[in-house]
């Protein structure tokens, strides 16, 4: 069985990240999104933590929803062709070049729309490495001699994954008292037990750790030797490449291809990795 | 090997000291078990020993801890790791790695111990655990059992001399629960292992003490024999209740103990006619399955399921763990994915119900019942209760104090104890006054005074209530299900294997019998109260 480690599943989606980010380019992010979702869906395993792409995906969608509602209403003026016009309050003197409402330009839209697409993508390169890297594999890579530091990282890793495995249990409990569990509302409900509860199973974690020993012996050794797989270099290789290409300049037909390229590169682990 | 001089432990911030005062000594290759009520501290005590507690969760120390001549108070749990193994509450959150074979490597791994010697010390914990079968398992894919065998042998891979559990058995069946007690009286015997271990159900573990510590609810702790503590001990379980009954000049312990002693009784009772069972109900159907099916991907959990569920009937779900008791319970609220047959209740598809509506019919504790909770304190719980169900004010606090006396109306949910926490989503779900309650292991975490209090209020609510509710309760207690349930529906791998009156269904196994039937076959009596009835009738 050929698995991909943990860490270079973290340092691929943050290469990739990066690439997003100086392409700086909507068709390119959406090439990556898409071949990422493609390589969640292929190479997730049943273990609860796979199922925090899933909530990436949510929030990458709300974050684009809120955006464009803010970007229609607040904003700073900018020129370019109306599309509609909406009722505008007329702000104090020392609040100049903010506005509410007003008119809504073609040009603002698109700008932002533009910035709220590569946010989301971050969002979900960071789900994906979330819920294909195991964090217990996660955490036994990690550098033992910062114990403090290494505890920290390992809580933090694995409170997201709880946090997905309690939110479908508290939110059937809130049916259980009638109460309806979508709406902002109802979220409020939820969000304190689950934080609670992702808290302390991180918690129980730690001390699991603690007691078995974690952290107080210098040199550590390995059960089963891990070593770097040609995979792995591949991954890393194709992601080093992909940050260096996109400080090219190019033109239009040259985005195009990158996209094409950049899709085909990102969905590659696809076909090498077996699950 | 353990020795605690003048040791006391408070938290901050709390209003008694947790421990006070405690001085004993624990030998080499002896098995203690620490009893006392939920939240007597218990867990602290265990955690204590290995110094999880205080220097992993505050709180204030004084006295002196040595294990195996090394004093808790400089050193860190990690430090002590070669020394003292430990398995806490939920095994499950405390496993580090993913597979069997790594998850046991994993406390060599940290003390950097050489790959060969390694590979070594995990084949002989796979083997001293009967875990080699499992080795190249997901942790998840295991049975609850399984799980908890595996976090024994993580903790034993470093050789330790001391064993520490924090109720290994609670949340399994009783044969995963055999499983893994016959495992640990084997390491006492067989490598004189020094066990300490925390458990609410003595009828399981009482038979392996050695002795027993007894934790009062003032911190003031007792230790001494189990006959010793048990015969004087509100904590104690059928065996021992037993004993009392028959008045046998000491408690007896074990099944073979106290047969041996009360062959005259036993024929006595022999011909002394059963309870007479309930005439068969014929009351308005509730809850109703149809040939339903549940399945998860392409994993069934329940294949053709069918029963009814009568007004003024307790049922009791049995079966081991993974056989579809919760799928099962679940579907009755519409939140089990059903691919064939019907789930009607009072004659409506709850999936087609709203939450409102499906409130009226159904009551349901979950298994966490915290999570049915959301309020800051049990007043404005019990008020947001209230609007929520659409009642008078204050109907939902009249309910909990009906049930139980209150602790404190200002206390955070959380803080209160789990009886007192069950007590309180009961009172919540109650207030919306449904016809059927539907209970999923609500005694996990409860001791034998809340138990009995649970199965006064659950008798209350089918018998004395006018409304004639009915009660559905999936459990692994069997002592509990003797108590209360008069049906028995076993389930195993997803299917009805059997459906009938209590006695007829608990006396068929061997490993589900109560202790009191245990104890009287091949005469078929349940519980301690129904033996003391007929012997009274008898008069003896």
């Amino acid at each position: 069985m050929q698995l991909v480690h943990p860490l270079i599943w973290w340092l691929w989606a943050l290469l990739l990240a990066t690439f997003v980010i100086r392409a700086d380019n909507i068709l390119i992010a959406a090439a990556v999104a898409c071949a990422v979702t493609l390589v969640v869906v292929k190479l997730k395993s049943d273990n609860y933590w796979s199922k925090s792409f899933a909530l990436s995906v949510r929030l990458a969608l709300l974050i684009i929803v809120v955006r464009m509602l803010i970007a229609i209403t607040i904003g700073v003026p900018m020129p370019g062709q109306i599309l509609f016009r909406i009722p505008s309050i007329t702000l104090p003197n020392w609040m100049v070049g903010i506005r509410i409402g007003g008119d809504v330009t073609s040009q603002r839209l698109i700008s932002t729309f533009h910035e709220v697409i590569i946010i989301a993508t971050v969002i979900l390169l960071c789900g994906a490495a979330n819920s294909l890297a195991s964090p217990h594999r996660m955490i036994r890579s990690l550098p033992r001699a910062m114990y403090n530091l290494g505890v920290a990282l390992s809580v933090a890793t694995s409170v997201l994954p709880q946090i997905v495995k309690s939110i479908g249990r508290i939110q059937s409990a809130k049916r259980l008292r009638g109460q309806k569990t979508r709406g902002i509302r109802a979220w409020r409900g939820i969000a304190l037990p689950l934080l609670e509860e992702s808290l302390e199973r991180a918690l129980d974690l730690a001390t699991a750790m603690e007691a078995r020993g974690y952290g107080y012996h210098g040199k550590t050794t390995k059960y089963r030797a891990e070593p770097f797989t040609f995979i792995d270099l591949v991954m890393i290789a194709s992601g080093v490449y992909l940050v260096l290409l996109s400080a090219t300049l190019l033109s239009h037909f040259g985005v195009v291809v990158l996209a094409l390229f950049s899709l085909v590169i990102v969905a590659s682990p696809i076909a090498m990795v077996k699950r | 090997m353990i020795s605690f001089k003048d040791v006391s432990l408070i938290y901050p911030n709390a209003e008694r000291t947790i421990l006070e005062e405690l001085n004993f000594e624990v030998f080499e290759g002896e098995l203690v078990l620490v009893i006392g009520h939920t939240g007597a501290g218990k867990s602290s005590l265990i955690k204590l020993i290995n110094g999880l507690v205080p220097h992993h969760t505050g709180g204030i120390l004084s006295g002196e801890i040595t294990v195996a001549g090394r004093s808790t108070r400089q050193l860190k749990p990690g430090q002590l790791s070669d020394v003292i193994g430990i398995v806490g509450q939920n095994p499950i959150n405390g496993f580090v790695t993913d597979i069997v074979e790594e998850e046991i490597a994993f406390g060599l791994e940290t003390m950097g111990i050489a790959p060969e010697v390694m590979r070594k010390r995990v084949e002989e914990v796979l083997d001293l655990l009967s875990l080699a079968p499992l080795r190249n398992r997901e942790i998840a894919s295991l049975s609850g059992g399984e799980q908890q065998r595996v976090a024994i042998g993580a903790a034993l891979v470093l050789n330790p001399k001391v064993l520490l559990l924090d109720e290994p058995t609670s949340a399994l069946d009783p044969i995963a629960a055999e499983e893994v007690l016959s495992i640990l009286h084997r390491l006492v015997h067989d490598l004189g292992l020094t066990v300490i271990l925390a458990e609410h159900r003595l009828e399981r573990v009482i038979q392996f003490a050695d002795r027993i510590m007894r934790i009062g609810d003032r911190g003031d702790v007792s230790i001494g024999t189990p006959g010793e503590i048990l015969a004087h001990s509100p904590i104690a379980p059928p065996i021992v209740n037993l004993s009392k009954a028959f008045k046998l000049p000491e408690v007896s312990l074990s099944v073979r103990e106290i047969r041996r002693r009360t062959e005259s009784i036993r024929n006595v009772l022999q011909d002394i006619p059963l309870p007479q069972p309930a005439a068969d109900n014929n009351g308005e159907v509730l809850l109703s399955l149809r040939k339903v099916s549940v399945a998860y991907g392409d994993k069934y959990a329940l294949t053709n399921i069918s029963f009814d569920i009568r007004r003024g009937e307790v049922v009791a779900l049995m079966g081991r763990n993974g056989a579809g008791k919760s799928s099962l319970l679940k579907s009755a609220v519409g939140q089990s994915p059903i691919i064939s047959g019907e789930v009607l209740i009072s004659g409506k598809d709850p999936k087609n119900m709203d939450g409102k509506a499906l409130i009226k019919h159904v009551g349901y504790v979950p298994q966490e019942p915290g999570d049915l909770l959301y309020g800051e304190s049990v007043k404005d719980e019990c008020l947001l209760a209230d609007k929520d169900n659409g009642v008078a004010i204050g109907t939902t606090l009249a309910i909990y104090e009906n049930l139980m006396e209150i602790p404190n109306i200002n206390a955070h949910p959380r803080d209160l104890s789990e009886g007192q926490r069950l007590g309180l989503a009961l009172s919540v779900i109650l207030s919306a006054n449904p016809d059927l309650i539907i209970l999923d292991e609500p005694t996990r975490g409860l001791d034998y005074v809340a138990k009995s209090k649970l199965v006064k209020i659950l008798q209350n609510l089918v018998i004395d209530s006018a409304q004639n509710r009915s009660v559905v309760i999936a459990t692994h207690d069997v002592e509990l299900v003797a108590e209360v349930a008069a049906k028995i529906i076993f389930l195993a791998e997803g299917e009805i294997v059997a459906n009938g009156p209590t006695r007829d269904v608990l006396t068929a196994s061997p490993a589900f019998a109560p202790q009191v039937t245990k104890v009287l076959a091949p005469a078929q009596w349940l519980t301690v109260a129904e033996v003391v009835n007929a012997l009274g009738e008898s008069a003896i």
